[in-house]
């Protein structure tokens, strides 16, 4: 009992030091040292910069940009923060990232923050695809400070109704579009070898990665669709789905994370009813992303597939993460969709540039990536080893 | 007269019917489910088919058997997800053929040697959340929301470590992935995975710590009622201490386990592990009320868990329909176990 | 509904009937709980309903109240025929309990508890409730019953006594015509149960018919007009509390002839065992309390509700924080830091609210027998199924426990066999010294009875026992000595083999 008053204290001073330590070390480790301006200061510093940018277009912006990342669980998206911060600290300009850690609420509150900071251009990798209104709320709030979005999905109209704003991202139908055509012509290549049962038809299974996701929901239609269309085509049947009975035509991860662990226990699931030796194996594995495309390899090896010397069921994915790379070359996994991770980090990296010395805003970007006024595709590209 | 004995006689009869079928209704609904499923699906009932639901079953066991303690203490336990995680990671990044997070590294560390290490990991995490419960007197829930945010934390600062940049682990050592998939035995065609052994031996090690030693007798004292087991001499503190390290350790082993089942691990490992495995405590009858829980019921409910998710991936139901329906099993089979435990008027 | 009113008339005197259960019949699985139970019930009487636990007073009453659905018989209240199915529906036709356990709301404050489902509302137009005149009513009610309770204190900062007087001055705010006691003075000390029988005698003056089910002879004795007594789910007697004697009430309770209520005192004051010294609390306002005890002894200690008998148990035991003192046993001195140090020390302690503190309600006898004492029972590193067993049914045969089975959950037990369990459960550490707060409260008079004998037995086989009570009585033909607290001081002490009750209830006025 007496104890407790000691340790509050203790506790308390605990915390106290470690928000002190973190403090410090966020600001050493994420920007590089300037001074923090007072929100006096910075108040100001908002105001001149707002009105040197409406009279006099080329002038240089002050304070750090900030960078809104919507979890830093994906693996992806690890990839262009690694990417980003380093282009930016090539290119000397002081940054602050943010986790917005899945949630919009989260990180609209961190725009604010970041605003009030004194933060000169914002780089924004939306939480709420669904609708255009956290967009636009950030555009508002931004107030005439530029805003580049990248990676998920903002609409033209929102993008458009202001004129330093812009999108970096790929055509997402794109990847799905890809990776059918990828699946559709390693298909006919190797067809014969792939329909085990040779019955004529590829049954596959799909897994999805989330429901109500712009991208999930492309890729699991154009995945399937575009490879139908190169199989008819080359006189192929279509593909089947293994099920015939799941009018869905997909297996979704119930807990929208698009983790390998859902593709593992469905795989697995699917391998106990499903088999050579009852003539109706899945002969092939599309899934949405990487994660679940490992998954599901783990769940065909340890049923005996996919290794050494073993027969191997297709198995696509999208991304291109280390992971699928090394599954591709030790041969466990046909192909994935490559998202270029550098290339978005250097196109964002660049424009961000652009908008702090002044400088048009697509200066030195790939004018054929350059969509309109208001959008830049990264390209996908296919990969299927080096 | 005898008229009215006859009738008094007959409703007693139907109601101890009626107590026996809702003592053991967990029972019937599985052996119900397990019938409809394979008059749709004969399959079902298939060799493969059963092998499948019992190594899922045992997949999702030693998480449940852990927080199980912690539900005996009226508590619960949010970050079991994340540590199973945290382990996978860490057991992920050791036992590779590619040192990512380690670049230093050239050979894989030994099997036993990381997994004493994640149990370390995990009864850290534990001592930490029951520490904070026992001493600090606050919720389970809001300790372990708090860990839990910081364990997130700790696995993101782990996977952004060497060349590795928050990249998905994989690569996994032989050794480590034939230790915990690799085949017990076969039965005719289909192989029995080596981790389906280690859950029946937790399972039977945390039957014993249950049921068996002092600990566990303490352990549900306090979990029915704190003040009389202070006064009868229970070091309160020290219970609540070890059922949280003994749930981390079994987090641990999940994680362990995990990280070579799924043969990748990343920071979304183990996200919401915890609510499968604590509805399979409470519908196993594991009950929130405290001081009320069998090791056989979180078997239990665990398998009626995964039967009823198997099997609707059988039927091919609807997905936007699984949700539905698992909320709506949890909800009955709760309310039916609850019903055991009310004082009847 | 109304059909059978005409069937009612008043029969005895000038008093109207205002309650009149006729013929209840309630079985549940495998007991028959009531059996053709009558009681009546007339206004400006207080009517005592007397049996021994398990008689079935308390089935009775929540048949009344419609807890329980009685299977047949009627009840009329003022001639119409009720029926009903929930306590709101019994409050709402002024039908109230002041009810034994308290089921109240201790982390809210006293208005809140008395008003908890018919909160005040600031005007038929705005249905938010009103503090004021919540604050106002309690006031007004508390002022009648002359209860010195500030409405706003929270219930969980207040002794049971001062909550069971809420209790009872929620049930009179209902103004109810009928309200039922049960066991209203188990946790009031003298002077509060000479204030619960000024607000009954008020109520009664008032017209209202009063139910009072109590154990305490001495009380139904001076308050009641009438007595009934059940036994067994069966209606025993009705008679004018004027005709009985206390030895005529148990006999009819109990069945058979009970000549004492105390047992023969036969155990032998040995050398010193225990001395407290200058025990001082750091959280109560218990201080410099110094005494001695020997073996063999039975030491009662007494006070007023709140004078700190509790509180010293506490501090010998270690489940409280003490500031300073020693306690020495054998003229060595001992920690007693906390619960697990007095065991080892062997000391035992048997707390005052058993149900808060005392049982695992949920957990079986074996379980409740043997928690204190596991190490016993160890095979190597794990326990041992038959020495656990072994254990509890030493337990059981030594207490003469009355339980169906080792794995019989403890609630469905009655207050005198729970109290006996945790008994076995000390016995079973082996203990010298027993620390017992009230350890008959809420038993019936024949396990009342057991529970004197065993005490005295542990005297004789050498242990000492300190014993706090509130029943003067019962100190004085159990004990050797009592001392006697007041304010958290010691106040005196006394021989119980010549002391007189006016004697401590000096002392107990002391410093209060």
């Amino acid at each position: 009992m007496r104890f407790q008053k000691a340790t509050a204290m203790f506790l308390a001073a605990a915390m106290a030091l470690s928000l002190a330590a973190c403090g410090g070390s966020g600001s050493s480790a994420e920007t590089t040292a300037a001074p923090e301006p007072d929100a006096a200061a910075a108040a100001t510093t908002d105001a001149e910069a707002h009105a040197e940018e409406t009279e006099a277009a080329g002038a240089v912006l002050e304070g750090p940009v900030a960078v809104f990342y919507y979890t830093y669980g994906d693996t992806y998206i690890s990839s262009v923060r690694a990417a980003l911060d380093a282009a930016l600290d090539d290119a000397g300009i002081e940054y602050q990232d943010y986790d917005s850690n899945n949630s919009q609420t989260t990180q609209t509150e961190q725009v604010t923050t970041a605003l009030a900071q004194g933060a000169s251009v914002l780089v924004v990798n939306l939480v709420d695809t669904g609708s255009d209104d956290a967009a636009r709320n950030i555009l508002e709030q931004a107030a005439g400070k530029p805003v580049i979005f990248f990676n998920r999905s903002v609409s033209e109209d929102v993008v458009s109704s202001v004129d330093n704003s812009v999108f970096v991202g790929t055509d997402y139908e794109m990847a799905g579009h890809m990776q059918g055509e990828l699946i559709g012509n390693y298909l006919v290549e190797n067809y014969d070898a792939i329909d085990l049962n040779g019955d004529g038809t590829i049954s596959y299974v799909m897994f999805k990665g989330q429901e109500g996701n712009a991208e999930a929901d492309a890729r699991t239609q154009y995945g399937q669709e575009d490879a139908d269309a190169v199989l008819e085509a080359a006189g192929k049947p279509a593909l089947s789905f293994y099920d015939s009975a799941n009018s869905n035509k997909y297996l979704v991860d119930q807990t929208g994370a698009w983790s390998a662990a859902a593709a593992t226990d469905y795989m697995q699931t699917i391998l106990s009813q499903y088999s050579e030796a009852n003539g109706n194996m899945v002969e092939l594995v599309i899934a949405n992303n990487d994660e679940m495309a490992i998954g599901s390899i783990s769940a065909l090896q340890n049923a005996g597939y996919n290794k050494d010397g073993a027969a191997v069921i297709p198995v696509f994915g999208v991304d291109a993460t280390d992971a699928a790379k090394d599954a591709i070359s030790a041969g466990s996994m046909i192909g994935t969709i490559k998202q270029d991770a550098e290339g978005m980090a250097g196109t964002i990296a660049a424009i961000t540039g652009n908008f702090v010395n002044g400088a048009d805003k697509f200066e030195g970007v790939e004018t054929d990536n350059i969509v309109g006024t208001w959008r830049v595709n990264i390209p996908y590209g296919i990969y299927t080893g080096e | 007269m005898a008229d009215k004995n006859a009738a008094a006689l007959s409703k007693e009869k139907w109601n101890r019917i009626g107590n026996l079928l809702l003592n053991n209704a967990m029972y019937i609904i599985i052996v119900l489910a397990v019938i409809y499923i394979s008059i749709a699906k004969p399959t079902f009932l298939g060799l493969s088919s059963i092998v499948n639901v019992i190594s899922l079953t045992a997949a999702k066991l030693p998480i449940a058997l852990g927080i199980g303690g912690c539900i005996v203490l009226t508590g619960t336990d949010i970050s079991a997800g994340r540590v199973v995680g945290l382990t996978a990671c860490i057991s992920a990044s050791l036992l590779t053929t590619v040192f990512k997070v380690f670049p230093n590294m050239t050979q894989a560390l030994p099997l036993p040697a990381v997994l004493l290490l994640v149990m370390a990991v995990g009864a850290a995490v534990g001592l930490v959340n029951g520490f904070s419960v026992a001493k600090f007197k606050l919720h389970p829930f809001i300790v372990t929301l708090s860990t839990q945010l910081i364990v997130y934390g700790i696995i993101l600062m782990y996977l952004m470590n060497g060349t590795n940049n928050g990249q998905t682990l994989s690569g996994l050592s032989d050794s480590y992935r034939s230790f915990v998939t690799g085949t017990l035995f076969k039965v005719g065609t289909v192989s029995v995975p080596r981790y389906v052994l280690y859950s029946i031996i937790l399972t039977v090690i945390m039957w014993i710590i249950w049921n068996k030693t002092t600990f566990g007798k303490n352990m549900f004292a306090v979990g029915s009622n704190e003040e009389a087991a202070n006064v009868s001499g229970v070091n309160v503190s020290r219970t609540i201490i070890m059922v949280f390290m003994l749930a981390g350790v079994m987090y641990a082993i999940t994680g362990f386990l995990e990280g070579a089942r799924i043969a990748s691990a990343n920071a979304n490992t183990g996200l919401n592990y915890e609510c499968d495995a604590i509805a399979a405590c409470v519908i196993g009858g594991v009950s929130f009320v405290g001081g009320i829980g069998r090791i056989s019921g979180i078997v239990v409910g665990v398998l009626l868990l995964q039967i009823i998710f198997t099997g609707l991936n059988f039927l091919s139901v609807d997905a936007n329909m699984l949700y539905i329906i698992k909320g709506l099993i949890i909800l009955i089979a709760c309310a039916i176990d609850m019903r055991k435990y009310l004082v009847r008027k | 509904m109304d059909t059978q009113n005409t069937a009612v008339s008043n029969t005895s005197g000038n008093q109207e009937v205002l309650l009149r259960m006729e013929g209840i019949n309630k079985s549940f699985p495998g007991v028959k709980a009531l059996d053709n139970v009558s009681l009546t019930v007339k206004a400006g009487t207080v009517h005592a309903l007397m049996g021994e636990n398990g008689a079935g007073k308390s089935t009775l009453m929540k048949c009344l109240f419609g807890v329980y659905s009685k299977d047949s018989g009627h009840i009329y209240l003022e001639g119409r025929e009720v029926n009903f199915r929930t306590s709101k529906e019994a409050l709402e036709n002024g039908v109230a309990m002041v009810h034994q356990e308290l089921n109240q709301a201790l982390k809210r404050n006293v208005m809140d508890n008395m008003w908890l489902g018919r909160f005040p509302k600031i005007s038929p137009w705005c249905p938010l409730t009103s503090e004021k005149k919540m604050y106002a009513a309690t006031r007004k009610v508390f002022e009648e019953l002359e209860v010195s309770v500030d409405p706003r204190r929270i219930m969980s900062t207040m002794p049971v006594s001062q909550r069971q007087m809420v209790e009872i001055a929620k049930a009179v705010s209902f103004n109810s015509k009928v309200i039922v006691f049960d066991e209203p003075t188990s946790s009031l000390t003298e002077e509060e149960v000479e204030h619960l029988f000024r607000i009954i005698n008020m109520l009664r003056n008032k017209g209202c018919g009063i139910i009072y089910i109590s154990h305490k002879m001495e009380e139904i004795l001076r308050i009641s007009d009438e007595v009934t007594i059940m036994r067994d789910g069966q209606w025993i007697a009705t008679r004018p509390a004027k005709e009985l004697t206390m030895n005529e009430i148990i006999r009819l309770m109990v069945g058979r002839e009970l000549t004492n209520r105390y047992p023969e005192k036969d155990n032998t004051v040995g050398e010193p065992m225990l001395e407290v010294r200058d025990l001082t609390a750091a959280y109560s306002k218990l201080r410099d309390v110094s005494f001695a005890a020997k073996k063999g002894e039975v030491l009662g200690i007494a006070g007023l509700d709140g004078s700190g008998r509790t509180e010293l148990l506490e501090n010998i035991f270690g489940t409280a924080t003490r500031k300073s003192g020693e306690i020495f046993v054998h003229g060595k001195p001992v920690g007693n830091k906390n619960a697990r140090d007095s065991i080892a020390s062997k000391f035992a302690m048997l707390t005052e609210e058993r149900r808060a503190t005392g049982i695992f309600a949920i957990r079986d006898i074996q379980a409740n027998s043997t928690i204190s004492s596991l190490r016993r029972y160890l095979n190597g590193p794990f326990l041992s199924d038959r020495k656990l067993s072994e254990a509890t049914e030493w337990g059981i045969k030594v207490m003469s426990t009355k339980t169906p089975s080792q794995k019989t959950q403890i609630r469905s037990l009655s207050g005198g066999n729970q109290q006996k369990v945790i008994l076995a459960r000390w016995l079973l550490t082996e203990p010298d010294v027993l620390l017992l707060d009230e350890p008959t409260r809420g038993i019936d008079v024949g396990a009342k009875y057991e529970i004197y004998q065993l005490i005295l037995n542990l005297a004789r086989e050498g242990k000492t026992v300190i014993m706090v009570s509130s029943e003067m009585p019962e100190l004085l033909g159990v004990c050797d000595r009592i001392l006697v607290m007041s304010g958290g001081r010691l106040a005196g002490e006394v021989d119980a083999g010549t002391a007189t009750q006016e004697e401590i209830m000096t002392l107990a006025a002391k410093y209060a």
